[in-house]
């Protein structure tokens, strides 16, 4: 039973790759109806499928694949021309094959589908010399194939070997009627000077044929057929048939199958990896800080480069493995294009460019569903009637291109179409008559920004609505989708030119580029991909309009947002003068965030935050810092939804500090910083008697982390300079830098009395200075005046 | 010293068997204080126990959702549950611990006021809870007895689930 699961699997996973093909070059071959190495392609599929498919005993499947195979031998050795309506059935055919081979994966049994009325059609088409849907036809059974009819309705309960049997007679008295026909109708002088190759009519033919024998042998049967066959034979088909084949043999590639999951896995190590990287990168920065000059540093610089190095390119090379050509997602939409050709009675032709680029596994599985919608949407908007376009004087055809190409860190896929452009001015009206956007707004949209209400949910620019679009669902999906994936939308389009879209997406999910910026203490990742350019501003330069602030830069007014109002985050820090705003970019639409700083770029590895954190509106995950430290990741998308709904605060002054009545001395509370045990102690000795309420710390760090905890209201404090970790002078930088503490006097004692100390002093913010020895009076004094001690409590 | 470790846990062992029957009956539970109540866990359900580390705050979260932490590479999230429980925060200090639970895929930190131990309490000994927190929706499990107190059992599937 395992084996027969092994080899199913096996088979499964064969045929499907197999038909992936099959669609495309279906299509191709429809404009192509003689390219022998085509035919032979598709033949061999249908061919391997029914070979393994009786192995396997799925008799429906094989019976299906089996007439197939008969039509296509026919078409392979010339006997029968491939044209619109033949390859309707033969389409069917497949669809059935794909729908039985579905159904296999699921049930492993091949029950439950209908393919009867398939296999006659398949039949007629590989029985009468072409003569398929003659009126006669039409009404399927009765008339001309009443044997075969009869023959073919009790399949199912016929065994396999009388089928097969049937059908080998049925097929014999078919091929012996052709000959019959095409004698005669050679004898009638109607077919061209040579004689068509003997093998024809021999089912042993040799497969591989010399290609330029192609055309030559299927112009006999050919040329009786146009009449009976359809009734306006395609002008162009018939043009684009006599190009010479042009495919080349295959490169057999030497491949191995692996388990999606242990790539994966293999992702997820990497990822650690990257990890540790950053976490070296910063160590060896900082030992070199403080190691300066040291010989050892050189040593130790080269190999952490050589681990950064070997690292990226490990990294690289997984991602590699994990990519797909995209090639495997633009192959379906031949076949869509050739539906929809006929679903909307329009003339449309795709090409295909840049199939080989490579984009990573999970990419390629989302960006099917937003391609869909944006080809159908093409097609159905974008491409005029023939008529109109003729009118236009654009050929009667309209072209869809679909290329792809890498640019930088990131894939391009971009769809152009040849057909009527978007109308800026139509799209205004219609979103302000749908109430998406006011009239004011309206009046102020760029033309790019009009085309981008497409994306917006309910909008549809069709007057009809028909069943290939205009259900006012599908851009605004393809907008979400590739947002998802951090990609950008852009948008160009001219009147009666066309329309061209760009998705630009980032070529990996797992391990992205990202900005680090810093707001008051906490740091948030940026993906790159999502940042266009970031630019210093002063505050002056922001203005407010309607509550909202706004940047004019260049020629553009740019809405901004605090990341802090977004994130609710605490302010204790003060704000600086100065501001850095990134501009983030996202489909077709722009915002300024306002941070306090940029820390840096950053290669980061996205962390899930687990199934209890899912879904926080604005983070997309979490990554692990060099530091071990834990950073968000801001989800660009709901950022820019959440900053509509944002009023501006954070660049406000708030003043509002909360000082009590002291109504006792033990209400003040004074630090005392200093490394040494016996000068707290002398400094406590000083202020004990006033009966102030007293804090000690052993250096800066200590006393930095008091303040931080915010457990006491400190009035005043007594910094040593001299100190371990952090001294004096840093520390009181530190303080001046938190709101809360901008006012609190800070006394140094010291033991260093130079001038230039006491210059320094002053820059960093302190106010008094106080030289080692002391008396304990002038101590105290200093300090009742810093905190305004009241007499009273004396 | 191994000696001496031989002899305390066959000591242990014995006080085991003869306080305890049948391990079949038995829970064993890890017991935990959060204000002025105690409450306990099966053990099992305990991936680790650690002293506070850092954590980044996650914007958008109720309050009792301190953030995220970073435990070997895996972004785990913080709930503190005195905040949970209704109670004020209170700072951390030496004998805070982060819990960190796990039941299948789901994995979070909860910080606690202090440890007490680890217990064994037979079936018996815990009794359902009080009707009036009883149910579906309650966090409580069942109330176990010991000689001189009670602790309250707590489901850890409802500590793992998301509520907001």
């Amino acid at each position: 039973m395992d084996e027969f699961q092994e080899i199913l699997q096996d088979f499964l996973v064969e045929s499907f790759e197999l038909i992936e093909q099959l669609d495309q070059d279906l299509v191709e071959l429809e404009s192509r109806p003689k390219d022998l190495e085509l035919l032979n392609g598709i033949f061999r599929v249908a061919h391997t499928v029914k070979g393994a498919s009786s192995f396997l005993n799925f008799d429906v499947l094989t019976h299906l694949t089996h007439h197939m195979e008969d039509v296509l031998n026919k078409a392979r050795h010339g006997d029968l021309i491939i044209d619109a309506n033949v390859m309707d059935v033969i389409l069917e055919s497949i669809d059935l094959m794909k729908a039985l081979l579905v159904t296999i994966r699921d049930t492993s049994s091949d029950a439950g589908i209908e393919v009867g009325e398939c296999v006659i059609k398949l039949d007629k088409v590989s029985g009468g010399t072409g003569d398929v849907e003659t009126p006669v036809s039409v009404i399927p059974p009765v008339i001309e194939d009443t044997a075969v009819e009869e023959e073919e309705l009790d399949y199912d309960n016929m065994s396999d070997d009388d089928v097969e049997a049937e059908i080998e007679r049925l097929l014999a008295e078919r091929q012996s009627q052709d000959k019959a026909k095409r004698a005669a109708k050679i004898a009638a002088g109607e077919s061209v000077p040579e004689a068509p190759p003997e093998p024809i009519d021999e089912d042993e033919k040799p497969k591989e044929e010399p290609e330029q024998e192609a055309p030559v042998k299927a112009e006999p049967v050919k040329a009786p057929t146009p009449a009976p066959v359809t009734p306006e034979p395609v002008k162009d088909e018939d043009a684009k048939a006599a190009a010479p084949a042009s495919r080349t043999p295959a490169i057999v590639e030497q491949t191995i199958r692996v388990d999606v999951k242990r790539l994966d896995h293999l992702m997820n190590l990497i990822g650690e990896l990257v990890l540790a990287k950053n976490r070296l990168i910063k160590i060896n920065d900082d030992v070199e800080e403080r190691y300066e000059g040291e010989e050892f540093l050189e040593e130790l610089n080269q190999v952490v480069s050589i681990v950064s190095l070997v690292t990226t390119d490990l990294q690289i090379a997984v991602m590699k493995t994990r990519m797909l050509p995209i090639g495997k997602v633009f192959n379906k939409f031949p076949r869509m294009i050739r539906d929809l050709t006929r679903e909307l009675n329009k003339k449309m032709e795709l090409e295909l460019a840049g199939e080989d680029t490579e984009l990573d596994k999970s990419i390629v599985e989302e960006i099917g569903d937003p391609l869909v919608h944006i080809i159908r949407n093409s097609c159905d908007h974008g491409i005029e009637m023939p008529a109109v376009r003729l009118a236009a004087g654009k050929p009667e055809t309209g072209t869809i291109t679909l290329k792809a190409y890498n640019e930088g860190n990131a894939i391009v896929i971009q769809i152009d179409d040849d057909g009527k452009g978007l109308d800026a001015e139509m799209l205004k009206n219609k979103s302000v008559e749908k109430g998406i956007i006011t009239e004011k707004e309206a009046d102020l949209m760029s033309d790019k920004e009009a085309f981008a209400l497409i994306f917006k949910p309910g909008f549809s620019t069709a007057a009809a609505v028909t069943s290939v679009s205009g259900r006012g669902v599908g851009m605004d999906v393809v907008k979400t989708n590739i947002e998802k994936l951090n990609g950008i939308i852009d948008i160009e389009s001219e009147i009666g030119k066309g329309t061209s879209l760009k998705l630009k997406i980032p070529l990996t999910l797992a391990i992205i580029q990202a900005l680090l910026v810093g707001v008051q203490e906490e740091h948030y990742a940026i993906p790159l991909a999502s940042v266009l350019e970031t630019v210093r501003i002063s505050k002056d330069e922001i203005y407010s309009v309607e509550n909202r602030s706004v940047l004019r830069l260049r020629d553009e007014v740019l809405s901004l947002v605090h990341i802090g109002d977004i994130f609710e985050v605490e302010r204790i820090l003060d704000s600086s003068e100065y501001a850095y705003v990134v501009v983030l970019g996202l489909g077709s639409s722009k915002l300024g965030l306002i941070v306090d700083s940029l820390v840096g770029q950053e290669e980061i590895v996205i962390k899930s935050m687990g199934d209890y954190l899912a879904g926080i509106e604005g983070i997309a995950g979490a990554t692990i810092r060099g530091d071990g430290g834990v950073t968000l990741i801001v989800d660009v998308a709901a950022l820019m939804h959440m900053a509509k709904g944002v009023k501006s605060t954070s660049m406000i002054e708030d003043n509002s500090s909360s000082t009590k009545e002291k109504t006792k001395a033990s209400d003040y509370t004074v630090m005392i910083v200093d490394d040494s045990k016996t000068d707290r102690m002398i400094m406590r000795k000083a202020l004990e008697p006033l009966g102030l309420t007293l804090i000690d710390a052993s250096d800066g760090q200590e006393a930095l982390s008091i303040l931080k905890q915010g457990d006491h209201n400190f009035d005043a404090m007594l910094v040593d300079i001299e100190m371990p970790r952090m001294d004096g002078y840093s520390l009181a930088t530190e303080i001046k830098k938190y709101n809360r503490y901008k006012n609190l006097p800070l006394i140094a004692v010291t033991s260093r009395t130079g001038k230039s100390d006491r210059m320094r002093g002053v820059e960093s913010g302190m106010v008094e200075y106080i030289t080692k020895p002391y008396s304990a009076d002038y101590l105290s004094s200093v300090v009742q005046r810093n905190v305004n001690f009241k007499s009273e409590f004396l | 010293m191994s000696d001496k470790l031989k002899e305390i846990i066959n000591n242990q062992n014995k006080k085991d068997n003869l306080s305890i029957s049948h391990s079949d009956d038995v829970v064993q539970l890890v017991g935990f204080v959060i204000g002025e109540e105690e409450y306990a866990v099966p053990i099992l359900s305990i991936q680790e126990i650690i002293k506070p580390i850092e954590w980044t705050r996650v914007p958008q979260t109720p309050a009792y959702i301190l953030g995220v932490f970073n435990l070997r590479g895996s972004v785990i999230p913080l709930i503190d549950l005195r905040v949970k429980f209704g109670l004020k925060a209170k700072k951390h200090n030496d004998e805070t611990r982060f819990f960190v639970l796990k039941q299948g895929n789901e994995v979070a930190g909860f910080v606690i006021d202090r440890l007490t131990m680890a217990l064994r309490i037979k079936k018996s000994d815990i009794g359902a809870a009080p009707d009036t927190v009883a149910g579906d929706d309650s966090m409580i499990d069942g109330v176990g007895k010991q000689e001189d107190r009670i602790l309250t059992i707590l489901k850890v599937n409802k500590l793992l689930e998301r509520d907001f």
